[in-house]
């Protein structure tokens, strides 16, 4: 007869640093037991089985139904760095899916979270921004993070931090929160003079994505005055010359915003901002030519701006046959703006 | 040498002889036989100066043709009767059928001659040592012997492939599906970025609208403030010379009205013509009022006299002739007093002993037909005297008729 074991040695694909996954419906449910359980290896074992498990969707929100978040919050705050580098994991892979980042929302894990950010581990800290990055994007999720009061720490922290790759997953993250209305807590927590030096940082990841967390600044009132106080506007009129096209493209997506108050309108004309935003209009990339005629047009608005772009209204009607629409909406009103008479 | 093509290439013409006995079922597997062409009639040897040329092909004697074709068909009848009269095999009983049948499995040609062949034998060659066969020692032992029915033994091949195709397809699957997940993600993102440089540039636009309208709005309510301060000070400037305007030519009807009424209140006087009126006509009315006064007088005196000499004449009588009569002259003269009475009441400022000194002389003996004589009397006087408005001489009136009682008292005993 033959023997459903086939032979005394186990087959060489089992993980023997994952728990076993039960059959069916029973798995989560047994993971969240071994979750809770005294004996460090079975939880470690738990967590990167949950880890594998947690890419599909079904099984996140089988997780959250049975309670499973209760037992990370718990883990969180455990003494061995490797269980608390995979439950970061585990959230951060959860907080990748829908269901996850309401899970989170709802059961307040962001705080908890947050208690890990002066983590001495690095891949702690990596997937903790991960997560947030991820949560931040959901509208409510970037609320709830400034409902935590997270922005003063996370701006405090991109200071702090010396790796860039965290430094990057924090600017999106804040750049995410800004657009949901966090300006006014991030611009009392000084966050343009930190932008300010990251804009000259060598990186140049670091500056495409600071300059885009500056454009998400400068949308209300204050942040323009306020980068207009910092003379940051010198400063994006020299990256638009920069070699890397999404750098330019937020430098001048940063400059349209900042120059439609009359102060920055004119900082910039100081700083010879035109000529460098008539060399982008030629650029491939759609962004950069958007955000370039979007910035000329506000310069246009003042009467320095319109005379010397008077010329250059034959550059605007050859954009008009561009094939993106938005661009030929702009081309238009620019023309128009610049063609204005009182 | 040139190549030469040939319009129909050379062959060798087939022989149209026919051998063997025709079938009407002419098997078609006979070899072609080839004519000889030496034998053939087609073939043109010897003289060909002179030849008797065929008629062409087609255009033979019609007749010829005629005759030939009837000899043809005459020959295949006949061949076809012989045909029909040839003994051939009976034909089959009702119910069975001819079969051919070989009697022999193999076919033998029956001949004399017999059948030889050569046979030879030669030892080989030196060869070499054939190798040791393998030693097999002799089977010792129990045969034992399994029996395999059919289906116990798997065929790895057919039992693997279900496995196979699972573990494959689920791995393939999974790889499927996180390569859609990933090209979801990059379309979503795709999307996503798209959406958010509309909205960004959405924003900054409406922004932008924003700040035109409020400097706009700024410009326009300093403009409009500015025009209202210009049309307000026209406004004022205009009413200003209006007003002007208006009290010039106010003004200028003023001063002839005014010097007008001035010169009608006669405030405008020649100073000559008022001292004239003022001074010298008061004094000469004065003058003739006095004048007018002492007449008066002289007349009243006068008629005092001739009273008090009428009275004493009249005492003078009823002294002789006493009659109840005499006290109407006693009225006649209070009531004469009496007339000069008013003259009194007309005066202001008189003393009022004076008066009382009258009164008590004279209105002791009132009577009104006497008074009423009296008056008469006086009146005449006295429409002289009222003539003169002058209060100057009603004073002098006064004072000369208050002197006047006491001349009549001094009189009076």
């Amino acid at each position: 007869m033959a023997h459903t074991q086939i032979s005394m040695y186990l087959p060489p694909d089992i993980n023997p640093t994952q728990a076993a996954i039960a059959y069916g419906c029973r798995a989560l449910p047994k993971l969240n037991e071994e979750l809770q359980s005294e004996n460090l290896r079975t939880r470690q074992k738990a967590l990167m089985a949950l880890c594998d498990l947690m890419h599909d969707p079904e099984h996140v929100y089988q997780a959250i139904q049975i309670g499973c978040l209760e037992s990370l919050k718990a883990l969180l705050r455990d003494s061995n760095h490797l269980v608390r580098i995979k439950t970061t994991e585990v959230l951060c892979i959860m907080a990748t899916h829908n269901i996850g980042r309401e899970g989170f929302l709802k059961h307040n894990v962001v705080l908890f979270l947050s208690l890990l950010l002066n983590d001495p581990q690095l891949l702690c800290r990596l997937n903790l921004h991960q997560a947030y990055k991820h949560l931040a994007q959901l509208p409510q999720g970037a609320q709830g993070i400034i409902n935590s009061g997270l922005i003063p720490s996370l701006v405090w922290k991109l200071q702090r931090e010396e790796h860039e790759s965290v430094q990057l997953l924090i600017l999106d993250t804040l750049s995410s929160c800004l657009w949901e209305g966090a300006a006014s807590e991030a611009l009392d927590n000084r966050v343009v003079p930190f932008l300010k030096e990251m804009l000259l940082s060598a990186n140049e990841d670091i500056r495409a994505k600071a300059a885009h967390t500056l454009m998400a600044v400068c949308v209300p009132l204050d942040g323009k005055n306020q980068v207009w106080q910092y003379d940051v506007i010198p400063i994006l009129v020299h990256m638009l010359k920069d070699p890397m096209q999404e750098v330019q493209a937020n430098a001048a997506g940063a400059l349209m915003y900042a120059t439609i108050t009359t102060e920055g309108k004119y900082a910039a004309l100081d700083a010879e901002a035109m000529p460098p935003l008539l060399m982008l209009l030629n650029s491939t990339l759609s962004k950069v030519r958007l955000n370039a005629i979007k910035a000329l047009t506000m310069l246009a608005e003042a009467p320095e701006g319109r005379s010397y772009l008077q010329a250059h209204v034959p550059v605007f009607r050859l954009i008009e046959d561009d094939p993106n629409p938005a661009v030929q909406q702009a081309a238009l009103t620019a023309i128009k703006v610049i063609e204005w008479k009182p | 040498m040139g190549t030469y093509t040939y319009t129909s290439q050379p062959r060798a013409l087939p022989c149209q002889r026919r051998r063997y006995r025709d079938n009407l079922l002419q098997p078609d597997d006979e070899p072609m036989r080839f004519g000889n062409i030496m034998y053939d009639r087609r073939v043109i040897r010897g003289n060909t100066y002179a030849l008797q040329t065929l008629p062409l092909a087609g255009q033979q004697d019609p007749l010829e043709l005629q005759r030939l074709q009837q000899a043809k068909r005459r020959a295949l009848a006949r061949k076809r009767a012989r045909e029909q009269f040839r003994p051939r095999t009976p034909e089959p009983v009702e119910g069975r059928k001819h079969v051919d049948v070989q009697t022999e499995l193999y076919l033998e040609e029956i001949a004399d001659r017999i059948i030889e062949v050569d046979m030879e034998c030669q030892t080989d060659a030196f060869l070499d040592r054939p190798p040791t066969p393998l030693f097999i020692p002799a089977k010792t032992g129990k045969d034992v012997a399994t029996e395999i029915l059919e289906g116990e033994l798997f065929d790895f091949d057919l039992e693997v492939r279900p496995m196979l195709e699972v573990l494959v397809g689920k791995t393939i699957e999974q790889a499927l599906l996180e390569v859609m997940e990933e090209e979801e993600l990059a379309n979503l993102q795709a999307s996503q970025n798209a959406y958010e440089e509309l909205r960004s540039i959405e924003l900054a636009e409406v922004q932008r609208l924003e700040e035109q309208e409020r400097r706009h709005r700024e410009e326009k309510e300093r403009r409009k403030q500015q025009q209202w301060e210009v049309t307000h000070k026209h406004n004022e400037t205009a009413q200003k010379i209006a007003a002007q305007a208006f009290a010039q030519r106010y003004l200028a009807d003023l001063l002839p009205s005014v010097f007008g009424s001035l010169r009608d209140g006669g405030y405008f006087y020649d100073p000559i013509q008022r001292d004239i009126e003022m001074g010298f006509l008061p004094w000469l009315l004065n003058e003739v009022d006095k004048t007018v006064e002492h007449s008066m007088l002289g007349r009243t005196v006068l008629d005092m006299l001739i009273r008090e000499v009428v009275e004493r004449r009249l005492d003078m009588f009823e002294h002789k002739y006493p009659t109840p009569g005499n006290r109407s002259w006693q009225g006649s003269s209070g009531a004469m007093a009496g007339s000069v009475g008013p003259y009194e009441f007309q005066a202001p400022g008189t003393s009022p002993t004076q008066n009382s000194f009258l009164a008590k002389d004279y209105q002791s003996r009132p009577t009104p037909d006497r008074r009423s004589l009296e008056r008469g009397l006086s009146q005449d006087g006295r429409g002289v005297e009222e003539g003169d408005p002058t209060g100057q001489s009603t004073d002098t009136g006064v004072k000369q008729t208050a002197e006047l009682p006491d001349v009549w008292n001094s009189a009076q005993p």
